[in-house]
C-alpha cells in the first residue's frame, strides 16, 4: 500500500511542483494518474522512486516512511519497484536480451537465473524472435515491451509507468497497457501515468488527477 | 569475491574501449612517479654513503710530543674501558711520517727538505656501531681532549653533521614532492574516470534506478582508478630501473674508486613496495571522488 500525507516539493528557482498531496494506492490496485504537462505527475513518481527528494509531508510503502530510508540504502526501496519511461531508456549498444539480463545483474540474481528469467520476461512481452536486435532496430511499441520486461523481471511490488504510451499509435498503445494490465493481475500494483483521454476512457480505474500541482480528484 | 571479480571485469572492459584516454593517464602517471623515484634513487644512494662512511669513522688522538709514560698509559686505561671502542692502534710519531711520505710520494723531495718530523704520535680509535654513535664519539671526544698529553681529537665531526642535515633536508623534500605528486595523481585520476563516468552515464542511472547497491555502481570505476595507477607505477619503476641500469655501467666504477666499497644501489624495496601502495590509494582516492561526487549530483 502506498500512502501519502501532504505532500510539497519545490524546484530551485521557487516552481512548486507538489502542493499539499495526500492520497492512498491500495496493494494490487491499477491507477491512472493523469493532469496536464506540468501537473506533477513525473515529480510524484520520482518521489515514489526515491529519486527526487521532497520538502514537506510522508510517504509510506508498505508501511515504510521513504524519508528515514538511508541514501546508501535507497536501493532496498528500488528493488520493489519498476519503472517504465516514456523514453524506453534502453542501453543501445545491448542487445534485447542484454538489456534485460542488466535489470538481473544489477540486483546481483544468480547467473544461472539470469538466462531462465530473461527468456521468461521476453515471452511475457512476445519478443523472443528479437532477443538479439538492438533497441534501435525495433519499432517504438517493441522497445516500449522490451522496457517492461526489463522493469518486471526482477518482479517488483509495484509498477511505475511515466507516460509510457505517449510516443505510441493508439492501436499499439491499448496493446501496451494489456502488458501492464497482465502484470497487474498478478498482484503488481500500478501507477500509469497518461494525459491521454482515450487511455482514461478505454478502462474503468481510478483516476488520480493533479493540476498544477495539487490534486484535483481522485474517483 | 564476486563484486571485486566482476569490478574487475567491467573495469577492464571500461579500459578496452576508452583505451587512448586511459594510456595518456597511465603515462602521465607513470612520468609523476618516474620524477619521485628519481629524487629516492639518488636518496637511497646517498643514505648509503653516509651510512658506510659512518661506519668507516674513527676517532684520532693527537698525542703531545713530550707526553708522559704516566699520561700516555692513564689514557689507554681510559680508552680500554670505553664499552663503546671496538679497537685500538697506537700510530708512532715515526709511523705516522712514513705513512705520510707514502701518501705524498710525489713530493718527497720538499718533504726530505724538511729536515724533521712535524707529525704527532696518535691512537686510532674504531667505535662499534650504534644507532647514536656518533653521539659517543663526540662526548668520548671531549673527554679525552681534557686529558694530559693530548694535543687534540679529530674524528670529522663536521663534515658528517653537514652531510646528515643535508641528508635530513632531502628526506623533507622528498616527503614534499611526493605529497605534492600525489595531490596531482588524485587530481589526474578523477579527471580519467570522470571521462569514463559520463561516457556510462545512462547506464550508471539505470543500474541505480534497477535497485543496484551503491558499491556495485562504484567498484568498477574504483577499480579502473586502482589498474590505471598501479600500471603507471609499475611502468615508471621499470623506467628507473632503466636510468639505474645505465647509471651502474656508466659510473659504477669511478664511484667504487672515489668511494672504497661504495656501490650504486636500486630504490629499497620497501621504498618500491610504498610507491605501488600510494599509487594504489591515489587511484581509489582518485576515482572515489568522481564516482561519489556524479552519483551524489546526478542521482538526486
Amino acid at each position: 500500500m502506498i500512502q501519502i500525507f501532504n505532500l510539497y516539493k519545490t524546484y530551485k528557482g521557487n516552481t512548486q511542483a507538489l502542493i499539499d498531496i495526500s492520497l492512498e494506492i491500495k496493494s494490487g490496485e491499477f491507477v491512472f494518474l493523469t493532469g496536464q504537462s506540468g501537473a506533477g505527475k513525473s515529480t510524484l513518481l520520482k518521489i515514489l522512486y526515491s529519486w527526487e527528494n521532497f520538502d514537506k509531508g510522508q510517504i509510506l510503502i508498505n508501511g515504510i516512511n521513504i524519508a528515514k530510508i538511508r541514501e546508501d540504502n535507497q536501493y532496498t526501496l528500488r528493488r520493489k519497484i519498476g519503472v517504465v519511461f516514456q523514453d524506453y531508456r534502453l542501453l543501445p549498444r545491448k542487445t534485447v536480451f542484454e538489456n534485460i539480463s542488466f535489470a538481473q545483474e544489477a540486483v546481483e540474481s544468480p547467473s544461472e537465473r539470469i538466462r531462465f528469467k530473461t527468456w521468461e520476461a521476453l515471452k511475457k512481452v512476445g519478443l523472443t524472435q528479437k532477443k538479439d536486435s538492438f533497441p534501435l532496430q525495433l519499432a517504438g511499441g517493441e522497445q516500449q515491451r522490451v522496457a517492461i520486461a526489463r522493469a518486471l523481471v526482477n518482479s517488483p511490488e509495484i509498477l511505475l509507468a511515466d507516460e509510457p504510451t505517449g510516443n505510441l499509435d493508439p492501436e499499439i498503445a491499448l496493446e501496451i497497457l494489456k502488458l501492464f494490465e497482465h502484470a497487474n493481475s498478478q498482484g503488481v500494483t500500478v501507477i500509469f501515468a497518461t494525459h491521454s483521454a482515450e487511455m482514461l476512457k478505454a478502462r474503468d480505474y481510478r483516476v488520480i488527477n493533479l493540476g498544477k500541482g495539487r490534486l484535483i480528484s481522485t474517483k | 569475491m564476486k563484486l571485486l571479480t566482476r569490478a574487475f571485469r567491467i573495469a577492464f572492459s571500461n579500459i578496452k574501449s576508452s583505451i587512448d584516454v586511459c594510456a595518456v593517464s597511465v603515462i602521465t602517471i607513470m612520468v609523476a612517479f618516474s620524477i619521485l623515484e628519481l629524487f629516492l634513487l639518488v636518496f637511497a644512494n646517498l643514505n648509503s654513503l653516509v651510512e658506510t662512511w659512518n661506519k668507516q669513522v674513527q676517532l684520532i688522538v693527537y698525542l703531545d710530543d713530550s707526553v708522559s709514560k704516566k699520561d700516555q698509559s692513564t689514557l689507554e686505561n681510559l680508552i680500554a674501558n670505553n664499552k663503546n671502542v671496538q679497537a685500538t692502534s697506537f700510530v708512532s710519531k715515526g709511523q705516522a711520517w712514513t705513512d705520510f711520505k707514502k701518501t705524498f710520494s710525489d713530493k718527497a723531495a720538499i718533504l726530505n727538505s724538511l729536515g724533521f718530523n712535524p707529525l704527532p704520535a696518535s691512537l686510532r680509535l674504531q667505535f662499534s656501531y650504534s644507532s647514536d654513535r656518533l653521539k659517543a664519539i663526540q662526548k668520548f671526544a671531549k673527554t679525552l681532549e681534557a686529558q694530559n698529553g693530548v694535543e687534540s681529537v679529530e674524528y670529522g665531526k663536521s663534515w658528517i653533521l653537514k652531510f646528515e642535515t643535508f641528508l635530513a633536508f632531502l628526506r623533507l623534500f622528498l616527503l614534499a614532492v611526493g605529497g605534492l605528486l600525489i595531490v596531482g595523481l588524485i587530481l589526474i585520476i578523477s579527471n580519467t574516470i570522470k571521462l569514463s563516468i559520463y561516457s556510462r552515464k545512462e547506464e550508471i542511472q539505470l543500474m541505480a534506478l534497477l535497485g543496484a547497491r551503491p558499491n556495485f555502481i562504484k567498484w568498477p570505476f574504483l577499480m579502473e582508478g586502482m589498474l590505471q595507477a598501479l600500471v603507471g607505477a609499475l611502468l615508471s619503476l621499470g623506467v628507473i630501473k632503466i636510468v639505474y641500469l645505465y647509471m651502474k655501467v656508466q659510473f659504477q666504477d669511478s664511484m667504487a674508486s672515489l668511494f672504497r666499497g661504495i656501490y650504486i644501489q636500486f630504490i629499497p624495496d620497501s621504498f618500491a613496495i610504498y610507491i605501488l601502495a600510494g599509487s594504489l590509494f591515489s587511484g581509489w582516492l582518485g576515482s572515489y571522488i568522481s564516482i561519489n561526487r556524479f552519483l551524489k549530483s546526478e542521482l538526486k
